[in-house]
Order: C-alpha cells, then sequence, then structure tokens
C-alpha cells in the first residue's frame, strides 16, 4: 500500500506573470538600470554601466531611483523605463 | 476529492514521502505529516472552501494563495482541520498592503510573522497563552506558525538563499504563534484595542524580529516596570534599526497584576513607553556607531519607537511566575505595518 500525497508548491499555470526570453545581444540596445535607493547602490550602478557599455556595446542606459527598496518601483518609474530592451533592477546595501 | 488539483506521488512510506519533500526543498527541514488527498480535503471542509478558492493575492509577484495549497501545506506542518480558520485568516492578515509581504519575506532583516490569536477559537483548538508561551508546548501553537512557513516556502517561494535573503533569520521563523491570556487578564485583549468586537476571534500578524526578553523583579511601580520595557526598545534601535513602527510587548502574569493593580490599563503602558522608548543620534557613539552620529539632521537628532502609542501592541500572556517580559521588535519600523484580521468560521 502506498501513500498517494500532494504536491505543496505553487502551480505555474496559475502564473499572471512570466519571463521574457532572453536579448540575444546587448549591442546597440537600451538598458535601464533601477536604484534601489540603498547605500552604495550609485557605485555598484556606475560600475555595471561601464561594464554594459565598454564590454557589451549597450547603447543607451537609463538610470532611475526608488526611494524605498522593500517595496516596488512606483508607476512612475516603471513608465520611465518604457522605451528600454532591458532592466536591471540591482540591490545596493 | 475529484476537485483537487495538485499533482500526486504515490510513494511508499512516510520516510519515502519525506526523503523526496525534504530532497526538494518542500520543507523547514523537520518532518513532515504526509499530504494525503484524505487529510488535505478534511482541511478544507473544515474551513468550508473548494479547493480552487483564492484566499488572497500576493501582491508583487501577482501569486495566487489557494485553499489547495494552503490545506496541503497545513497538513504537512501537522495542523488538525480545525485550526484552518486561523491558518486562513493570517495569509489574509498579511497579503493586505500595508504588511508588505513580499519586503518582509526577502529582506536580509530576516523577520518572522509574529501571530497574536484572540477570541474563544483560542480555547476551542487548545492555543497556548501561558507557559512557555514562546517556545514549544501546544500544537496549535507550533503548527499554525508552521504552516505559514511553509506556505511561504512552498507557495511564495521564500525559499532560503532564493526569495528569502535573511542573513540571519531566528527560531520564530520556524513558528511564532501565541494566543493571549484573555482569561486571566484585567486588559481589553489586543483584538479588540484595534476594533474587532468583542465575542469575535482574530489575528494580528507582525513582521517581527526575534524577541528580547527582560526581566524586573524589584519593583511594584508600573513606571518602572514599563521602564525596563522601554529600555530594551530603546537598545534595539540603538543596535538594531532606529525606525518607528509596532514594537509588541508581552506581559506575564506577575508584571501584569503589580501594573493592573496599580490602575493602569494598557493605554497607559503604551503612552509611558510612546514617551520614554526615544533616543537621540548621538547615542549612537555609545554601541559602536560614531561613524553615523553627525549624518542625517545631527547628533540632537530625537527618534521615537512609535510614532503613536496605538503602535505598541501590549498582550497578557505568558506563565504565572516571574518578573519576565519580552519585547518583539519590528522588521524595519513601519515599513510593514501589523494588521489585525478577524477568524471566520464556517
Amino acid at each position: 500500500m502506498t501513500l498517494r500525497v500532494l504536491d505543496p508548491t505553487f502551480d505555474n499555470d496559475q502564473a499572471v506573470q512570466a519571463t521574457v526570453s532572453r536579448l540575444p545581444s546587448l549591442a546597440g540596445r537600451t538598458v535601464g538600470l533601477l536604484d534601489n535607493g540603498k547605500l552604495n547602490v550609485d557605485t555598484l550602478l556606475d560600475h555595471v554601466e561601464t561594464l554594459l557599455r565598454s564590454q557589451h556595446g549597450v547603447g543607451t542606459v537609463i538610470r532611475l531611483h526608488k526611494s524605498d527598496a522593500s517595496r516596488p518601483a512606483p508607476e512612475d518609474v516603471v513608465r520611465g523605463f518604457a522605451g528600454c530592451d532591458a532592466v536591471i533592477s540591482a540591490v545596493g546595501d | 476529492m475529484t476537485q483537487l488539483r495538485s499533482p500526486i506521488y504515490d510513494l511508499a512510506d512516510i520516510v519515502a514521502v519525506n526523503d523526496m519533500y525534504h530532497r526538494r526543498g518542500w520543507t523547514d527541514g523537520l518532518p513532515i505529516l504526509p499530504p494525503t488527498e484524505e487529510l488535505v480535503q478534511d482541511c478544507l471542509d473544515a474551513a468550508g472552501l473548494a479547493p480552487s478558492a483564492v484566499i488572497s493575492v500576493e501582491s508583487v509577484r501577482q501569486r495566487p494563495i489557494t485553499a489547495e495549497k494552503v490545506a496541503i501545506n497545513a497538513v504537512m506542518a501537522g495542523c488538525l482541520p480545525a485550526y484552518m480558520p486561523v491558518v486562513i485568516a493570517v495569509i489574509k492578515a498579511m497579503c493586505q498592503p500595508e504588511f508588505n509581504l513580499h519586503g518582509s519575506t526577502a529582506s536580509t532583516g530576516g523577520s518572522a510573522q509574529f501571530i497574536v490569536v484572540n477570541g474563544p477559537i483560542r480555547q476551542r483548538i487548545g492555543l497556548n497563552a501561558t507557559h512557555n508561551v514562546l517556545a514549544n508546548h501546544s500544537r496549535a501553537n507550533a503548527c499554525i506558525g508552521r504552516a505559514i512557513r511553509l506556505i511561504l516556502i512552498n507557495v511564495l517561494g521564500c525559499v532560503p538563499g532564493q526569495l528569502d535573503r535573511s542573513t540571519l533569520g531566528h527560531p520564530g521563523k520556524f513558528t511564532f504563534c501565541i494566543a493571549e491570556d484573555e482569561e486571566d487578564s484585567p486588559w481589553t485583549p489586543l483584538a479588540q484595542q484595534r476594533s474587532i468586537p468583542a465575542g469575535a476571534s482574530a489575528v494580528t500578524v507582525m513582521a517581527g524580529e526575534s524577541p528580547h526578553q527582560t526581566m524586573n523583579e524589584w519593583t511594584r511601580d508600573p513606571k518602572e516596570i514599563a521602564e525596563t520595557f522601554a529600555a530594551e526598545i530603546r537598545h534595539n534601535m540603538l543596535t538594531y534599526s532606529i525606525w518607528a513602527g509596532n514594537y509588541a510587548l508581552i506581559v506575564p502574569k506577575q508584571l501584569r497584576e503589580l501594573i493592573a493593580a496599580a490602575g493602569w490599563q494598557k493605554h497607559d503602558i503604551q503612552e509611558h513607553i510612546y514617551r520614554s522608548a526615544r533616543v537621540v543620534r548621538r547615542d549612537w557613539a555609545t554601541v559602536g556607531k560614531q561613524q553615523i552620529v553627525n549624518l542625517g539632521k545631527g547628533a540632537d537628532q530625537r527618534f521615537g519607537a512609535l510614532h503613536s502609542p496605538d503602535d505598541l501592541l501590549v498582550v497578557a500572556a505568558g506563565g504565572p511566575a516571574g518578573g519576565f517580559g519580552a519585547i518583539v521588535p519590528p522588521w524595519l519600523g513601519s515599513r510593514s505595518q501589523a494588521v489585525t484580521q478577524i477568524i471566520e468560521t464556517p
């Protein structure tokens, strides 16, 4: 006699959000960098921007800021990234 | 029974179930009870819910938390069906926007859901409010808090190192659920202070750090007793987090009787601590934080632990002997606010 047991995890077919496919290349693309407002995030993002431009040929970088690291970015900040091909939501700490 | 939608596994025995569930990261590290269809259905029946009923939606990642997944995790945690209304109420509370569930569970700060139960359901399901109240004893306290942790892990992905980025966490992340000792307290129960009608059952949930135990057996003066709690809060403000928010205060019987004998109600404690739990920026120099004394508005900048006296959640609970008490500090000031939710029984 076996035990018939149920899966306790989230059922992915109920997900309303999905992961987009990866970009084949960042060359010439527009990338957004979201600063989460924590200490030293500017230093981290300066470095990331340098790497994106020098090593990956990123064309444009849009940098925006949210003031509360523990909550999602406000709508206006999200809209500010509307033209981006990719966004990096960074954690400074 | 046929309505259950979760994938089913046929496994040899309870050991095989535990092996697989542990291996897949579906537990908190302790053994679980196998969530069979029958046990899960019993929990759903006790809650009067269809498996597909959505209890709440976690707002950041828009994940619905269904009754079926709640029941599965509750069975795994060891819950009896009668505990389900409490588990459901906790989920509803922590999915309120002001609770900031995503932030408080993902943070390096490592909080746990501190649950206080009020009302007649406490006695019906055997929740402990007295001896060893913050620790082991009652199945209901242990398993309700554990069910919430398993739901966070399995439904919301709060897996350490993944969404849960806690640097340390604390033991309350296994379970952190108490009842208020209403029968042996002269004071207004917490839920009624927070607008729940008398006679109803409710949970109050806050994103809490680990409790700090205090002791003062050398006075009968309620101001001095309250001052010991205030000092522990001031200490937490300096060594952990300066930001004002909900603090919980656990007041066991010995101190409760002394405070009440002086004619103090909960609001007198709240008022005293609101006025007393304050620090100035220069105090940081006393705890190794000289580097930040002159930032912000300078060394004389004042900080209070509470935005208002109501921020303090005073709970009558604990064993009868000893001048002990405890504070439960907030995760990060008012970035997460305590929520009180009525418990609905079918």
